[in-house]
């Protein structure tokens, strides 16, 4: 018998206003696995995100977290759970330092004790938040933000990241650098999903891809046995 | 001349703290609270009250006036503005409005349209400097007051849980209720904070100014003055922003008369609204 | 025009028809024509700040300027240089159209929250600068004496006409092309600047327009007011009264003022028993109607029936 996944999203359906932004979308993440959903613009990924990290309620489905029912859970709720989501654009507090922008992923109760060994370990990560520690994270380059904002999510202890577009308006080499931080922070034995409109990329870094579209995954399967051409035909819709 | 120089340095100190409330507000909240006067007001009111009943000094009645005003201003957020946010900027603007206009006449109904005065055993003496330059004790104390005030409050928001929480909130809220930090919480404590500043702020003014339930909108205005003068959520151009206020009264009065010492900063007020509505301290 | 807007108009003639010929029947009583003054006046200057609120985007708490403006206008005219009221009451609306016109220039570049405050804080200098103007009386204020003095039911004939005259201008400019660019600038003011509609134009007609017929409503209700005076002319109550008829009637509906005005003035003579607590009253029914029903009266009754009187909404643009 399979263990049970460490996050199982069933039949999730979210509005935005009148418009349904996902339609009974379902997926899994097992644990300490990279799981990538990956769907063009406009697909529902990010509603579906917010769902999960309790900024959007949703209107049916079920969202199982470490098998306990997480749905509808104010965001505060879900980050005592260990669950954090590195938003869209980073969405940095651009008018605190990287220091103190980092210690507010600390913020939750249980993560306030050991935040100064972990602040650490997210220095060793990424030593350029060191050196910056004391600017504002508004100065900083696109790179830079993502990385205070992964920073800043690990500050919290979770045992599961959403990661939603990180590599949006970002150079190559950037995106690079980026993904290795992330298979490193895998290792350390932190889920992670990432949420891309790459596929390429996001198919080579995870175990396990979903293909989502108009609110629903149209096709799942183990990155390395999913067809590219399906993957391509699924990704815009073509039967 | 230097008289009226120094005594608007030092009710800008005050100035400030009419306004530190509102601004707080305004960037975290994204409302302007148009019953910050009446709380205010409501401060001076309430430290009457008790000094009467206590028999103590006005200042001494801080220390119930500023609880109570904290709770009262954290329920108002919590049960009436945050229902209506996200609804849109009328709603929230027009309920603080409507909030405005009954506790005026809440306290016209109980304290009457009489003025009012908080007395003080300080509030004839003064510290002769020169023969031209007197600094009256009550303008001193007042301004030490204020300026206690702001230091609290800028060491509460830098170096508490809660306090920089707040800032996070006012920053992006999105990002700091991924941080487990609960915005709706945060607006109400910044509200009890706006409240009871506002009220301490009313208190000091009571004992160098006839107050009456009207006095309140005339208030309104400063604060708005201060947060539009020194950008919203700017402790240092808060305190700016007070002085500036603090001197157009002080000189208005000197040069026009008591009827026009309003005009200057309603003039400087307008100005920074057609030229830079962002206040000179923001980015 | 549609069978509908037919019918809606010519129920319109005729309560409009009934209303000017009551007085002259002799059957209603003078307290019941004071009542039915005020709801007019009331749908007057509601009218006005509805359509500047709730269709032109400004929110201004500075209606004041003008009814006072409006009142010492009146009181100059009529009284210091004994002209007919007919001038008192055209001189109210040209220079109520001018302050708005000229304070266009200024504040009309503000968004939302600063027009607000602004429009406010220049009620409050206009209120200072009459307090120290000798012409005016400084604080004494002035009476205002008009021979030969208009009864009851004359001013009621005037300011209904006024109020039905403004209910239409407000139908007019919705239904023609303003119309269409408010629609467009509430919608997404960006994308209508880009389209080529001059937002700042359309800005200034609705607050000229707003000026003018507030000011010739202010001049009305000093005549029956008989005298003026700095701290009343200017005093915030007068929009906040203007407001509260708006949101208890419903904001951004053609009827809302007017049905705002009925239960504004209702409620307030009913309550004028109880000195004192009336006004706090009204405000927890302001705040209660905000919280609960956001639209108001007319909104809330349009979302729940499906219909909309006086529609000005064109299929083209749904």
């Amino acid at each position: 018998m399979c263990a049970e996944p460490l996050l199982r999203v069933e039949g999730v359906c979210a509005k935005y206003g009148d418009f349904l932004a996902v339609a009974g979308a379902s997926f899994e993440v097992p644990a300490q696995s990279i799981v990538s959903v990956i769907g063009a613009n406009g697909a529902g990924k990010s509603t579906l995100m917010d769902c999960i990290a309790g900024v959007h309620k949703p209107v049916s489905g079920r969202i199982l977290f470490k098998g306990e029912d997480i749905t509808g859970l104010s965001p505060n709720g879900v980050v005592a759970k260990r669950l954090a989501l590195v938003p869209q654009g980073s969405r940095c507090f651009t008018r605190m330092t990287v220091e103190h922008n980092l210690l507010m992923g600390a913020y939750p109760k249980h993560a306030r004790a050991g935040r100064g060994e972990r602040l650490e370990k997210v220095y060793e990560l990424f030593p350029m938040l060191r050196e910056k520690r004391k600017d504002l994270s508004g100065s900083l380059s696109g790179g830079q933000r993502q990385m205070v904002a992964i920073g800043r999510a690990l500050m919290s202890a979770p045992e599961l990241i959403l990661f939603d577009e990180i590599s949006l308006g970002l150079a190559p080499t950037v995106i690079k650098d980026i993904y290795q931080r992330i298979r490193a922070i895998n290792r350390e034995g932190v889920s992670v999903v990432l949420v891309e409109q790459d596929v390429a990329r996001s198919k080579k870094t995870s175990a396990y891809s979903y293909i989502m579209l108009r609110g629903e995954m149209v096709l799942s399967g183990p990155s390395k046995e999913l067809d590219d051409e399906k993957v391509k035909n699924a990704y815009f819709g073509v039967r | 001349m230097a008289q009226a120089v120094l005594q608007g340095i030092l009710l800008g100190g005050v100035f400030a703290v009419v306004g530190i409330g509102m601004s707080m507000i305004f960037g975290i909240v994204k409302l302007a609270n148009l019953a910050h006067g009446e709380f205010f007001i409501l401060g001076a009111y309430l430290s009457m009250l008790f000094a009467g009943q206590l028999d103590i000094s006005p200042l001494l009645t801080l220390v119930i006036v500023v609880p109570l005003m904290f709770v009262a201003g954290y329920a108002l957020q919590g049960a009436l503005i945050n229902r209506v946010l996200g609804m849109g900027d009328e709603p929230p603007l027009l309920i603080t409005f409507g909030l405005s206009f009954i506790l005026q006449n809440v306290l016209l109904l109980i304290f009457s349209a009489d003025p009012q005065t908080l007395k003080t055993t300080y509030q004839l003496k003064t510290i002769v400097v020169s023969d031209s330059l007197i600094v009256p004790v009550l303008y001193l104390v007042n301004f030490i007051v204020g300026a206690l005030v702001i230091l609290i409050l800028g060491l509460f928001l830098r170096f508490t849980y809660t306090g920089q929480a707040i800032r996070a909130v006012s920053d992006d809220n999105m990002a700091a209720s991924l941080m487990g930090i609960s915005v709706k919480r945060s607006y109400s404590i910044a509200m009890g904070i706006a409240t009871s500043t506002a009220a301490v702020a009313g208190v000091v003014i009571g004992t160098t100014f006839t107050f009456y339930p009207y006095t309140g909108s005339e208030y309104l205005l400063v604060a708005f003055g201060v947060v539009v003068l020194g950008g919203m959520g700017s402790i240092p151009g808060t305190l700016v922003g007070g002085l500036v206020f603090g001197l157009a009264r002080t000189i208005g009065s000197q040069v026009f008369g008591t009827n026009y010492q309003m005009m200057i900063g309603y003039i400087i007020l307008l100005a920074m609204l057609m030229i830079r509505p962002q206040g000179l301290f923001s980015k | 025009m549609s069978r509908r807007m037919k019918t809606e108009y010519g129920v319109f003639a005729v309560v409009l028809a009934v209303l000017f010929v009551l007085p002259l029947t002799g059957a209603a009583s003078d307290n019941a024509m004071r009542i039915a003054f005020n709801i007019a006046l009331y749908a007057v200057f509601a009218q006005m700040w509805n359509l500047m609120c709730g269709y032109a985007g400004l929110l201004s708490l500075g209606q004041q300027m003008f009814i006072g403006v409006s009142g010492y206008a009146t009181a100059v005219v009529c009284t210091s240089y004994g002209m007919p009221f007919v001038l008192g009451l055209l001189v109210s609306g040209v220079v109520s159209a001018l302050l708005a016109l000229f304070l266009s220039v200024l504040l009309l570049r503000m968004r939302g929250l600063y027009f607000a405050i602004a429009t406010w804080i220049v009620s409050e200098m206009i209120k200072i600068l009459f307090t120290g103007w000798k012409l005016v009386n400084y604080a004494g204020g002035m009476t205002i004496r008009v021979t030969p003095y208009p009864t009851l039911s004359q001013q009621f004939m005037l300011i209904l006409a006024l109020a039905a005259a403004s209910f239409l201008l407000v139908q007019a400019m919705l239904r023609s092309k303003i119309g269409l660019g408010l629609a467009a600038m509430r919608d997404d003011p960006d994308a209508a600047a880009g389209l080529g509609v001059n937002i700042f134009k359309m800005k200034t007609l609705c607050f000229t327009v707003c000026g003018f017929v507030t000011g010739i409503g202010g001049s009305i209700a000093y005549l029956n007011r008989l005298s003026v005076f700095p701290n009343g002319a200017f005093a915030i109550d007068w929009t906040i009264a203007i407001v509260f008829a708006v949101i208890i009637g419903g904001t951004s509906t053609a009827t809302g003022p007017i049905v705002g005005a009925f239960v504004y003035v209702l409620l307030f003579n009913f309550l004028s028993r109880y000195a004192g607590y009336s006004n706090i009253i009204l405000g927890v029914i302001a705040i209660a109607v905000i919280v609960v029903a956001p639209k108001g009266i007319m909104g809330t009754l349009q979302n729940r029936f499906k219909f909309e009187l006086f529609s000005s909404t064109r299929p083209s643009l749904d």
